[in-house]
């Protein structure tokens, strides 16, 4: 059992749901400001971490 | 996109702006989207489910305490959540009223209202709304008198929406529910447009039950709703098993009837259960709804022959609206008929109005930021002047 591994595959899940969020407050020209545009790019770093974790655990 | 064999991603809130009457104040937050990725399977709130077994005593997740939280936030002693306002209408039905009964609602009473009386072999009895579209105390004392003529009884019980579904308009629920009570009526407080959209105490209001839609107005998965109602009628409508299997002799703890054991179970309560927090949150933010809606009020408003057929100025994010005179008119020699205005905003990302609709047709801002408002409002105004419309700068 790697519970290492679930919990980054619901952190992802659960991060990448923030960045939907932000694609319905953002709709429908899904222009983000400055401040928008800075928290996507934390979300997507963060979403990459929690993916390398599940390859680490997994393959 | 598919999400599952023939199954399409739904995707409406994501590359549109919704305006669905019914839809907006049921989306989830980012919290239930989260808590359904995490409790879908079936029985995934069961894990812990220990003795007297009974889904409102569950601990861990809390839900246990989620509905002591219900009740005391609609201040009210007991809450139970249920698959629906519906089936919280049922529940009172069947603790309340027998059958033969008159049961009182009005005009502007959902549908649903109707199903629950019948449910239990009771007779409907409408409050006729006055010219501005009310349900006033006075047409409710002339009802209960009619009624308690004619069915030669005085009603089992009231219903009365805090905000209708056809118009959007507040009714005068304190009021409605003295008179009642001065007949020994009990009031059943139809909270599917207010509980979780804006402020609501039932101690406040003076009713006896108060129902809310999750679905509707809480963020939440459908079905689900809630059922919350006073010390004095809370064993009557969560009244417990008493039956015994004639052969095996079992009996059935404290399971309660008129929830069928255990109501609301898996993605439904927890999704509830994830918005709750900022549910709490935002009924105080409702003054920056009703601004939002403004503007995109005042827009409708500056295109000449649009009429706001709900109350003015307008008291709630659901309206309904008049445009005979104005995008009904551009349908009459518009190609496309009647589809020309839905597919306009379509087009300019505007879900949620229903194909076709020129004439008299409903909206709800709730939800939106103050950016999509203004783009709404503005999208409006574009489509009235592409199509020769008269606009009122």
């Amino acid at each position: 059992m790697s519970q290492r591994a679930t919990d980054a595959l619901f952190q992802s899940l659960f991060l990448l749901t923030d960045i939907r969020v932000m694609l319905r407050e953002a709709a429908p020209l899904h222009q983000l400001s400055a401040e928008e545009k800075e928290k996507a790019a934390k979300l997507l770093k963060s979403v990459r971490r929690q993916v390398d974790i599940l390859e680490e655990e997994l393959i | 996109m598919r999400c599952a064999g023939d199954i399409e991603a739904r995707q409406v809130d994501e590359t549109a702006i919704n305006i669905d009457p019914i839809q907006v104040g049921g989306r989830l937050t980012a919290d239930a989207m989260k808590a359904v990725i995490a409790y879908g399977d079936g029985y995934s709130v069961c894990d812990n489910c220990r003795k007297p077994f009974r889904l409102d005593y569950i601990k861990k997740p809390p839900i246990a305490d989620f509905h002591a939280d219900l009740a005391s936030w609609l201040e009210m002693d007991a809450c139970r959540v249920v698959p629906g306002a519906r089936r919280g209408f049922q529940a009172v039905c069947q603790g309340m009223v027998q059958k033969g009964d008159p049961v009182i609602l009005t005009a502007l009473s959902h549908y649903t209202e109707f199903m629950a009386i019948e449910s239990v072999g009771a007779v409907p009895r409408e409050i006729p709304k006055d010219r501005k579209n009310h349900i006033t105390p006075d047409a409710a004392a002339e009802t209960i008198e009619r009624v308690i003529k004619t069915d030669g009884k005085a009603p089992a019980l009231l219903f009365v929406e805090g905000v209708d579904y056809q118009f959007g308009n507040h009714h005068d629920i304190r009021g409605i529910a003295k008179v009642a009570h001065s007949y020994d009526i009990p009031v059943l407080y139809n909270g599917a447009y207010t509980v979780g959209i804006l402020p609501v105490s039932g101690r406040d209001l003076g009713v006896d039950f108060v129902i809310g839609s999750g679905h509707k107005s809480m963020a939440a998965p459908a079905p689900s709703g809630l059922v919350a109602t006073t010390e004095e009628y809370a064993g009557t409508i969560f009244a417990t098993t008493a039956v015994k299997g004639d052969q095996t002799g079992r009996t059935f703890g404290i399971k309660e009837v008129a929830m069928m054991g255990c109501t609301l179970m898996g993605v439904t309560v927890m999704g509830m259960m994830a918005s709750f927090p900022h549910v709490k949150e935002r009924v105080l933010a409702w003054d920056e709804e009703l601004a939002k809606s403004r503007v995109i009020i005042d827009a409708l408003l500056a295109i000449e022959g649009t009429r706001i057929l709900s109350d003015m100025p307008r008291g709630h994010t659901l309206t309904r609206i008049d445009t005979r005179e104005s995008f009904d008119r551009v349908a009459e020699t518009h190609k496309k008929r009647g589809f020309f205005f839905t597919s306009a905003l379509g087009k300019r990302g505007i879900a949620g109005v229903i194909p076709g609709a020129t004439r008299v047709w409903k909206f709800n801002t709730y939800g939106m930021t103050k950016a999509q408002a203004g783009y709404t409002a503005s999208v409006f105004l574009d489509i009235a002047r592409e199509n020769g419309l008269a606009v009122n700068d």
